[in-house]
């Protein structure tokens, strides 16, 4: 099951709805927290610049 | 209630805090509902359990008894199988976040014995049923506002509902016949149950207490007899005589049967004749004993009740009949029999006086709650499973050669296949599946959505009390009418227009939902009675019923008290009910007079049962607050202020003014000075603003309209206080002037200040969100060193990104088609942000991404408000600041307000929130808008002029204004003040739509409707109309044909067909071949026509039914 993701995963930060611990989270790898179970995840608002127009 | 309103939560420093406890008032919201589950929980369920009939089955000469000895439901909670997680129970919030169900584990145990010995009990788990929140059973239960506030609610969170698939369902209350009260009603449709039945009849809604109901009618037929209706499982009708199904219940003989039936009523001949001449007939049938009724009826339903087990006796089929079906809220015999006696009396009684009673009065009504009809379900569904259990019992026995019945077999017959995902789906859909009809009179629509638009939208949905399905198809407007006896408990304002108009009512701010009472109060009830001068039953043969009122207690016959010390007794009775420490003081008192002209069949009918509404009035006698009923209310002497007492004659008096008003009545500044329909159309409105509609914006997944500069209005009434909306604030207090300028604010157009809306007047937001599921082989992706710009790696968009129309949204690998797939995001013209991404466990697949978006929505032209005084207007204009005109002392007002709004619609309420707002505005004061505070002494207006004119404007809330476009000063004083303005939530972004060619539909190849598909605007009927009335036949093509269905249709003008005419099939390739008419064999005649296509599809129509459609054609002129 390579041929899809050929592309190294990089994982993914994600927040746990209940404890706020973030995880890291490979494309496939099933959506739970390590550290508490829940299986509700949110994803981090995004560092790029993000620039509106103010008008 | 407090003092005023008040701008307390400007100056709290504690605002923002949690408070300790939650407030009582929003809490009651909950309450019947949360009550009733509870019930449902410690033991409806328990009494529904054993009601249920064991399974008694003899298969291959082994006897097997299986009953369901207990039924557990436990709170929601991770599966047990879940590893390695720390927080084992689920809470609501997280449901609604994954879109599944806040559902908790139900365990039975199953008592079974084989010959007759009884074998350990078998644990079956059901799975996992819906829990309502706030319940016994739900995490939410007993935490304070903080703890509520952790787990994701809000901190006056009421519950009463539950959480299915994400969605928030309330099981509506529904009005249904007062339980265990027969009421004499004229049907028609009751002449159509059987030959000589008359329209005339006692109902009786004969309710056990796990509160499952029976209908039973005692019909009058036009032969002077009656028969009673039951039926079996609330499908098959069936009617036995009077006398028959009373020789079923009791041994007596004949002369006390006629005695009993006779009591009170010696004198009426013609009763007398009827009593004798029903008994007569039974006798001619050969049945003398009870012995004989009862084989005779055994032998009859033997035939009819196939699911009763085959050993069973004619007596005990019988039996089973007079306890299942007959009368089954009563438990004795002898009750029973008394009660059917009463009916008798009351069916005469009401044939000769034609008193009959009307069942859309409230007085005769009760309320269906969610935990009752959850009772009723899982009851059902219970029977359901038994009756299954059955059949694989029988099965399974049948095919093992051993004749053992082991626990295996038991445990593979027991399981509960789809019993819970059932249970699910009903209140999920709101569709019943069980044909429990007369418990509930429907099965569809039965739980609705909780819509939370804004706080009122939220609030009311726990209010509103449908009255049933059925009535919505009727034609009549009469159980639409609000009776009387609604006073009290209906709110006369707050009811929809338009078709559920009068159905859907909405219970005033005082009106409880009646809980189960204290059940050894109950059982106390009868003795209490006898002390206070009741004759009890068994001591009643001694007295002239005549001179005595039959004394009920929920459908139940106590006794009898002499008429003559009713009134006293009735006194007594209601002292002891609102001290409540022998009788429970939600007793409902109804002591109907003997009057010449009586109202009712006469009588003392008490009722101590759930279900019921009540209202707390003051009691004159004892000063103290006494809880009275719908049925009761109507023979109470009721004030509303002190000075209409009459002395020795009113008991009670309402404790305010506006007891009568719903809660979003109660929110309407002065409602007393509006027209009534105003009024009206202010409730709805009120649900339709967008306003504060939660706290927890990042929690939700609805479609949430926010309001992003809301205000707290200046004029406003002490309930707005009392609900504490000011933490759920809708609407700005906005800046009117009363002219008419430039002509953009005619016809409830207005004109809105550009500078304002860029301020952020009115400026709102919309919640959106949106799923995503992928198949099994798919995975989110972004396709390598591609689309950076949109997608973040992991596949999906970038938290805080706009999203433009078309661009890509997500994508992913697909392992089937080895490729990746990029999906982008449609969205219109809106400016739309990602708001959150969440990942959750999916419905189907193992994960779900829920994309919620941000859509920003400044006021626009189109847009809709309305102030509080049901005043709508359409945006109309966003006008220039320096164009508008201004003041003396320089300001600019926010909206224009047509004049003309005012004349006919005579909304005084919205003139004196203008002068009320205007004056608080100066004086940093807020206003009590609470109606009936001023009369017509001290006016509202002289009130609010004086206050003006203290602040330095004029009495009557006019100013001079300069026109913005010249400069001059206008000669007009202008009305010019501050009123609160709400803006709702239907948007042109949201509904305009625009069409030029597009998909058409199949059949008749006319343009689609609708604006999700791209469809048009229907050219109706009444279109056609106007352009025909205006001889405009060129538009009439072109609207009707050239830009509809246009076709050419080859036709022979020959015979006039056109269904004719074929291309034949040639063999040379010479040339297309002519079209020939296969009737006249030859291509002369044929020539060319424009039709709509809907035409000749008419014509092949009729041609299928063997109907020729002729054409008449001419040479078009040219």
């Amino acid at each position: 099951m390579s041929e899809g993701g050929k592309e190294s995963k990089t994982p993914m930060v994600y927040i746990c709805g209940e404890c706020h611990n973030e995880n890291e989270i490979r494309p496939r790898d099933p959506i739970r927290c390590r550290e508490c179970g829940y299986r509700i995840m949110y994803k981090k608002r995004t560092k790029r610049l993000i620039v509106f127009d103010a008008r | 209630m407090l003092g005023g309103p008040s701008f307390k939560n400007l100056t709290s420093p504690d605002f923002g805090t949690p408070p300790k406890e939650q407030n009582v008032l929003l809490q009651q919201l909950g309450y019947p509902q949360v009550a009733s589950f509870n019930y449902m929980l410690s033991t409806g369920l328990d009494l529904a359990i054993k009601d249920l009939r064991p399974l008694d089955i003899v298969a291959n000469g082994v006897k097997v008894k299986v009953s369901i000895g207990k039924a557990k439901i436990f709170a929601p909670s991770v599966s047990q199988n879940s590893m390695n997680v720390t927080v084992k129970s689920v809470y609501p919030n997280a449901c609604r976040q994954a879109r599944s169900t806040y559902k908790g584990p139900m365990l039975v145990s199953l008592d079974w014995s084989v010959n007759g010995a009884a074998q350990e009990p078998l644990e079956v788990n059901m799975g996992e049923v819906p829990i309502m929140l706030k319940s016994n059973r739900c995490h939410l239960n007993m935490m304070n506002p903080k703890q509520l506030i952790e787990s994701g609610e809000h901190e006056q969170e009421w519950g009463g509902y539950f959480v299915t698939k994400g969605l928030e369902k309330l099981i509506r209350m529904m009005s249904l016949m007062r339980r265990n009260y027969p009421i004499g009603i004229n049907r028609s449709s009751f002449t159509k149950r059987g030959p000589l039945f008359s329209s005339l009849g006692v109902v009786i809604r004969s309710t056990k207490l796990d509160q499952s109901a029976v209908l039973n009618i005692l019909h009058f037929l036009t032969d002077g007899t009656c028969k009673m209706m039951f039926r079996e499982n609330n499908k098959n009708m069936y009617h036995v005589p009077l006398i028959l199904l009373l020789k079923c219940i009791t041994d007596a003989n004949d002369k006390y049967i006629f005695t009993r039936l006779m009591e009170g009523y010696e004198d009426n001949s013609y009763y007398a004749e009827c009593v004798q001449n029903m008994m007569r007939l039974l006798h001619e049938e050969g049945l003398h004993s009870q012995d004989d009724c009862k084989n005779y009826m055994g032998q009859l339903f033997r035939l009819k009740l196939r699911q009763m087990p085959a050993h069973w006796t004619d007596h005990q089929i019988t039996d089973y009949i007079m306890n299942d079906m007959v009368l089954v809220h009563l438990d004795n015999m002898d009750d029973k029999f008394n009660m059917i006696v009463f009916m008798t009396q009351k069916l005469y009684y009401v044939q000769s006086t034609n008193l009959v009673e009307n069942e859309d009065h409230l007085m005769l009504q009760e309320v269906l709650l969610g935990g009752h009809l959850y009772n009723i379900i899982l009851k059902e569904s219970l029977r359901t499973y038994m009756v299954n259990m059955g059949f694989m019992l029988k099965q399974l026995l049948a095919k093992d050669s051993s004749n053992v019945m082991t626990r295996e077999i038991l445990r593979k017959a027991s399981y509960p296949k789809g019993f819970a995902a059932g249970v699910e789906m009903i209140i999920l859909t709101g569709n019943l599946s069980i044909n429990n009809h007369s418990a509930v009179g429907q099965n569809v629509g039965l739980s609705v959505t909780v819509e939370n638009i804004n706080r009122i939208r939220y609030m009311s949905h726990f209010r509103a009390v449908h009255r049933g399905a059925s009535f919505m198809k009727m034609r009549s407007t009469q159980v639409r009418q609000l009776t009387p006896d609604a006073w009290g408990f209906y709110c006369p304002v707050h009811t929809p227009d338009g078709a559920p108009c009068g159905l859907l009512n909405h219970l005033t701010t005082n009106c409880t939902i009646t809980d189960m009472p204290d059940r050894k109060l109950v059982a106390n009830i009868a003795r209490t009675l006898a002390e206070l001068g009741m004759v009890p039953m068994k001591q009643s043969n001694v007295i002239e019923k005549k001179d005595y009122f039959v004394t009920q207690l929920d459908g139940r016959i106590l006794g009898y008290v002499k008429k003559a010390d009713s009134s006293e007794f009735e006194k007594k009775l209601r002292f002891l009910k609102i001290k409540g420490d022998k009788v429970p003081n939600t007793l409902e008192i109804c002591m109907v007079p003997d009057k010449k002209r009586a109202p009712q069949f006469p009588g003392i009918f008490l009722f101590s049962g759930p279900a019921r509404m009540m209202r707390p009035l003051l009691n004159l006698a004892t000063s103290n607050i006494e809880m009275v009923g719908t049925f009761e209310q109507n023979y109470l002497d009721v004030s509303i202020i002190p000075s209409e007492i009459y002395p020795g004659v009113t008991t009670h008096m309402e404790l305010s003014k506006t007891d009568f008003l719903s809660h979003t009545a109660k929110l309407i500044p002065m409602p007393d000075c509006n027209q009534s329909p105003r009024n009206m159309y202010q409730c709805q409105m009120a649900k339709q603003t967008m306003g504060t509609p939660c706290h927890n914006f990042d929690l939700q997944i609805d479609k949430i309209y926010r309001l992003q500069t809301p205000a707290s209005p200046i004029f406003r009434t002490t309930h707005y206080d009392d609900m504490d909306i000011d933490s759920f604030p809708m609407g700005t207090n906005a800046i009117v002037a009363v002219i008419s300028y430039t002509g953009y604010d005619m016809e409830d157009a207005m004109i809105i200040n550009k500078a304002s809306i860029e301020r952020g007047f009115a400026n709102g937001t919309v919640y959106k969100t949106e799923n995503i599921e992928l198949a099994a082989e798919c995975h989110l992706q972004r396709p390598p060193d591609q689309l950076e710009e949109f997608i973040d790696a992991d596949g999906l968009p970038y938290v805080g990104r706009r999203v433009n129309n078309q661009e890509p949204l997500y994508s992913y690998y697909d392992n089937n088609k080895s490729k990746y797939v990029v999906n982008k995001f449609s969205g219109g013209s809106d400016k739309i942000y990602v708001h959150k991404v969440r990942i959750v466990p999916g419905m189907k697949m193992a994960r779900m991404v829920r994309i919620t978006y941000r859509i920003e929505r400044a006021p626009m032209i189109g847009d809709k408000f309305a102030s509080r005084a049901g005043q709508k207007g359409i945006c109309s204009r966003q006008y220039p600041v320096e164009d508008l005109p201004f003041t003396e002392s320089g300001i600019f007002p926010d909206i224009i307000f047509n004049p003309h709004g005012f004349p006919s619609r005579m909304t005084i309420a919205m003139m004196i929130e203008l002068m009320a707002g205007k004056s608080g505005a100066i004086h940093g004061l807020v206003h009590d808008a609470t109606p009936f505070k001023f009369n017509e002494e001290e006016t509202a207006i002289d009130y609010f002029g004086r206050l003006l004119e203290a602040g330095g404007y004029n009495y009557y809330g006019t100013e001079s204004m300069y026109s913005g476009i010249d400069g001059r000063e206008m000669k007009a004083q202008i009305f010019f003040g501050v009123v609160h303005y709400q803006r709702l939530r239907h948007m042109v972004s949201d509904k305009w739509q625009v069409r030029s060619t597009g998909i058409e539909d199949a059949v008749t190849r006319q343009p689609i409707q609708g604006k999700k598909r791209g469809g048009g605007i229907r050219f109706g009927e009444m279109e056609r109309d106007a352009l025909i009335s205006h001889g405009t036949s060129y538009m009439l093509q072109d609207r009707l044909m050239n830009s509809s269905d246009k076709s050419k249709v080859s036709i022979c003008t020959k015979c006039k067909n056109m269904l004719s005419v074929f291309h034949p099939a040639t063999d040379n390739a010479a040339g297309p071949p002519k079209l020939v008419c296969a009737f006249c064999q030859t291509s002369d005649n044929i020539s060319s026509v424009e039709l709509p296509y809907v035409f000749k599809l008419l014509a092949i129509q009729l041609g299928s039914c063997n109907i020729n459609l002729q054409l008449d054609c001419k040479e078009a002129c040219t």
